[in-house]
């Protein structure tokens, strides 16, 4: 019975932990990044994660070569506008992949994340760029 | 305990034996009423009609480069509260710290659906019913009767209200009521308020050209509005087929895909921030 209850409490504390998580969930305006800065990392794809509403990438690597690699954390559009405005697949880069990435960094200069503006995969040279109304561009067909 | 008696037991029987006769007769005699069916089978000919109604498939996007122009070009008539609302959401969103008219994952609802979506959606034509079918739970669904009812006596709000339509040669009416009081008048993701109830849109759904779509959209929202607000919100659609529609739930983008110890493929928390964008993500 015991038993019972700590697995009970267990289950209980996850949903808690979801509940609370997900008011600050949903698609967000993406003011909370510097559109007025660009920055450049180089490193190793560590995972990407191709969910709505909006899909991620992490990637750990560093702004200057020599500098110690870190973790980032990439945020972009929905996998439905990225295949629209930017070609991109579920498999456009795997694990391990050695890419460039250009983005604008969060305001809030202590965390290593920002929002994607063009992936390059550099052992192929693929570009994925993620503008979401790009896919308004006529012809784009 | 003795309850019944042997008389008292026949009388009842009579009684019982005698209303049912009644009953019976009454029922004979009266006017046969009209039959409540609200969803009758579709006949062929149902079937056959669609074929007359313009050509609304493929995907359609919505063109968010003009939803943004619009917030400039024409705000909603709000009132003095609405208004004092918005002018903070937009101080605070240009300061970088947007607010979450969308929080919870819930549906962006009507109207805002229609103002604001960034997610593509596909429309349905069935014997008495237009479905609007989105890619996310922003924009989940909304069933459009066209079979010629009315809206329902008692109110009962939903976020997508109760919408009926008919044809006007090759655009679509839709009259909507019965939204949530607390589903937001969004003009972008980080403004809008709650429609505080009694609100009602009407909208003409019509091809602009070959590949667009415009809902003209008349939105009355006495709460909120000082006098009906008019917009036109424009969808494009592209033939290739670049992408089909799938599913998007809203809440998986707040958890990562694991494998546990016990080998179970399992959902684990991801790390948000107040302004809803993931900070970290568990590893592997």
């Amino acid at each position: 019975m015991r038993q019972f209850a700590q697995v009970f409490n267990i289950i209980a504390a996850f949903f808690v932990l979801i509940a609370g998580i997900s008011l600050v969930a949903a698609h967000h305006s993406t003011t909370m990044f510097d559109y007025s800065k660009t920055m450049t990392i180089t490193g190793t794809v560590v995972e990407l994660r191709w969910v709505n509403p909006h899909v991620t990438l992490a990637v750990n690597g560093s702004l200057n070569e020599g500098d110690a690699a870190t973790n980032w954390l990439m945020e972009m559009t929905s996998p439905g506008n990225l295949v629209r405005a930017g070609g991109w697949r579920r498999d456009a880069v795997k694990a391990g992949d050695k890419v460039e990435v250009v983005f604008f960094p969060l305001r809030d200069a202590e965390k290593k994340g920002g929002a994607l503006k063009k992936l390059t995969v550099l052992t192929t040279g693929e570009v994925f760029t993620a503008n979401i109304r790009e896919q308004e561009k006529p012809g784009l067909e | 305990m003795k309850i019944c008696s042997p008389t008292i037991l026949k009388f009842v029987f009579v009684f019982i034996s005698a209303a049912a006769s009644v009953a019976s007769q009454t029922s004979a005699q009266a006017p046969k009423k009209t039959p409540s069916v609200i969803n009758p089978p579709p006949t062929a000919q149902d079937w056959a009609d669609l074929a007359k109604l313009p050509d609304w498939s493929g995907v359609w996007n919505p063109k968010i480069s003009d939803q943004d122009a619009q917030v400039k070009t024409n705000p909603p008539p709000w009132n003095e509260v609405a208004a004092k609302k918005i002018e903070a959401m937009f101080a605070e969103e240009k300061a970088g710290r947007p607010r979450l008219i969308f929080s919870n994952c819930l549906p962006e609802a009507h109207p805002s659906w229609m103002l604001v979506t960034h997610n593509a959606m596909e429309i349905l034509f069935t014997p008495g019913r237009v479905t609007m079918l989105g890619e996310s739970d922003g924009n989940r669904i909304r069933r459009i009767y066209t079979d010629g009812r009315g809206h329902p006596e008692v109110s009962d709000p939903t976020f997508h209200g109760h919408s009926v339509g008919h044809w006007e040669g090759e655009t679509l009416v839709v009259d909507t009521v019965d939204i949530l009081p607390q589903t937001p008048l969004a003009i972008s993701e980080a403004a809008g308020v709650p429609n505080n109830g009694e609100m009602r849109t009407i909208e003409r759904i019509y091809l602009a050209d070959k590949d667009t779509l415009h809902v003209d959209l008349e939105i009355f929202a006495p709460k909120i509005l000082t006098k009906p607000w008019k917009t036109t919100r424009i969808f494009f659609r592209q033939r290739a087929r670049k992408f089909d529609i799938v599913e998007g739930v809203c809440v998986q983008g707040d958890l990562a895909e694991r494998v546990n110890a016990e080998g179970d493929h399992v959902f684990v928390p991801v790390e948000k921030s107040a302004w809803g964008h993931t900070i970290s993500v568990p590893e592997k």
